[in-house]
């Protein structure tokens, strides 16, 4: 197609090596936006190909083989683009629940809000207000975002305070988590803040 | 099997009268009804045969009812909320299809959590409680606990399937009736966020006749004469590449995803199941307590009566 010995589908190929790194390493890698600019470019060329073959179509010979050479490239093309998004959208979503649905502490994750893209971010956003229209269908009797790893097993747990999180409201008044402090709190108060990294439990 | 949540209500009225009251005859019943909440707390355990603070009540029961049979014999007949709770959770944690919801059994339960919740409240507001008592209270608690963490845990093994599904549940009239009208409304809101999304990132940059998400099949040659021999052969290595690509594709979801009911499930029978026929001459029928492995489509019809169960 062009100088270089590039295929048909090199750069979708790529792009889709790419979330299966991500899933292999359990990472969220940035998002690749030159990649997927350029794929969308090669879509663009792509079309006019085939719509410039599309011309000249004879009624006797059928459609020419280069046609549906091209038209599988763009379908595999769209497909790539796709299953990519896709995928990182399913990643995100697993990294929003694996905090409790806190957003704000995955937007206000540096690392994290770095390797987003915009739509991303809005996608996100959208999500965490559906969850919570959702979750406000039980909201009287329990808490539907809280962890769901480990069944519960004690009332209270000990914790440790990794990071200072500021007075929080517990069933027994509140408490000033400040730094390097130890509490013996129940869980279901301040499950959250465990999940979220605040709070680490001691063994 | 006794059942769990009327023998904690009991106790609910029972305590309450004990707190109250304050005479014998009513610490006598309190402390008799104590023992039946010791034999819910531990008939749970039997069930969720993972809790440790629980082990020793368990087997104390145990040895007085006799060596009861493993976690699998368990009668179905009078089965309690929770236990039957317990089995619906597992069932939908381990089919593929989104399983008819459980709308009354959850309605109640969750009546049920949020009035021992605030049972509980009061009473622990109440100074004249002693030592026992407040270690009553505390395993109501517990309790109460472990019920939520179920009930959570069921709910949002829907919420990933319905997101998952969101697209398909929209086009699917049967899917629809299997889920709450929350669930609906969450899947609608998914499905149209998952489109946006994909819209403006990927669509709406893409010429007019590429930006649908509609799938377009993909095209296969035809095997037919006018594709001569030698033109399959020069593009051979070119088929091969894409052929493979694909395979690298299968494993990413699409657009559309639906459930998979081919997929093999453990199977247990609660009671003698009529006959499942695979193919002409395969049948299987299975006996109360038989485990088998199998596609997930045979045994939907089972599952839905409640003859069999999946682990």
């Amino acid at each position: 197609m062009s100088a270089d010995t590039r295929q048909f589908g090199d750069l979708a190929t790529q792009l889709v090596m790419e979330s299966r790194r991500s899933t292999q390493t359990d990472a969220l890698l940035k998002y690749n936006d030159s990649l997927v600019r350029s794929l969308i470019r090669e879509q663009r060329d792509l079309e006019r190909a085939a719509e410039a073959l599309e011309a000249g179509i004879d009624e006797r010979q059928g459609p020419p083989p280069a046609l549906l050479i091209i038209q599988t490239a763009i379908s595999r093309n769209k497909r790539c683009l796709l299953a990519y998004h896709s995928h990182r959208v399913d990643h995100l979503r697993d990294l929003y629940w694996a905090v409790g649905g806190a957003l704000p502490h995955i937007l206000n994750n540096q690392d994290i809000r770095s390797k987003l893209s915009p739509h991303e971010v809005d996608y996100l956003r959208q999500y965490n207000s559906s969850v919570m229209e959702f979750r406000s269908e039980f909201s009287h009797e329990l808490d539907i975002t809280a962890s769901i790893t480990n069944p519960p097993k004690d009332l209270h747990v000990l914790v440790h305070v990794v990071k200072d999180c500021g007075v929080i409201q517990t069933e027994l008044g509140s408490i000033d988590f400040q730094k390097g402090q130890r509490f013996m709190v129940r869980r279901a108060d301040i499950e959250h803040l465990i999940v979220q990294g605040y709070l680490e439990e001691v063994s | 099997m006794s059942s769990s949540s009327a023998s904690a209500m009991d106790w609910e009225a029972e305590y309450a009268a004990g707190v109250f009251e304050a005479n014998t005859a009513a610490l006598y019943r309190s402390s008799k009804s104590r023992k039946s909440r010791t034999s819910a707390l531990a008939l749970d355990s039997d069930n969720e045969d993972q809790d440790i603070t629980m082990a020793s009540a368990s087997t104390s029961i145990r040895a007085r009812t006799g060596p009861t049979a493993p976690i699998l014999d368990l009668p179905q007949d009078d089965e309690s909320p929770l236990s039957q709770l317990t089995r619906h959770w597992m069932n939908e944690r381990h089919a593929p299809d989104i399983l008819p919801a459980e709308e009354e059994l959850l309605a109640s339960l969750l009546d049920h959590i949020r009035r021992q919740s605030d049972a509980v409240q009061l009473l622990r507001g109440e100074p004249s409680a002693s030592e026992e008592e407040h270690i009553r209270i505390m395993l109501v608690q517990m309790e109460v606990e472990r019920v939520k963490f179920i009930v959570r845990s069921y709910v949002r093994t829907r919420l990933f399937k319905i997101e998952k599904f969101a697209r398909f549940i929209m086009t699917d009239a049967t899917i629809q009736t299997r889920i709450t009208t929350a669930e609906r409304v969450h899947a609608s809101r998914h499905a149209h966020l998952t489109d946006h999304h994909f819209h403006n990132s990927v669509l709406q940059s893409l010429p007019e006749t590429q930006s649908h998400l509609d799938d377009t099949p993909i095209f296969m040659p035809p095997m037919s004469s006018s594709f001569s021999s030698s033109w399959i052969l020069t593009h051979l290595t070119v088929w091969l590449f894409f052929s493979f690509s694909f395979l690298l594709l299968f494993f990413l979801s699409l657009p559309v995803t639906k459930p998979d009911n081919s997929r093999a499930v453990f199977v247990h029978a609660l009671r003698d199941c009529p006959p499942i026929r695979f193919q002409e001459n395969l049948t299987l029928e299975m006996k109360r307590g038989h485990i088998s492995l199998m596609p997930f489509s045979f045994i939907e019809q089972l599952l839905l009566r409640g003859d069999v169960e999946l682990i």
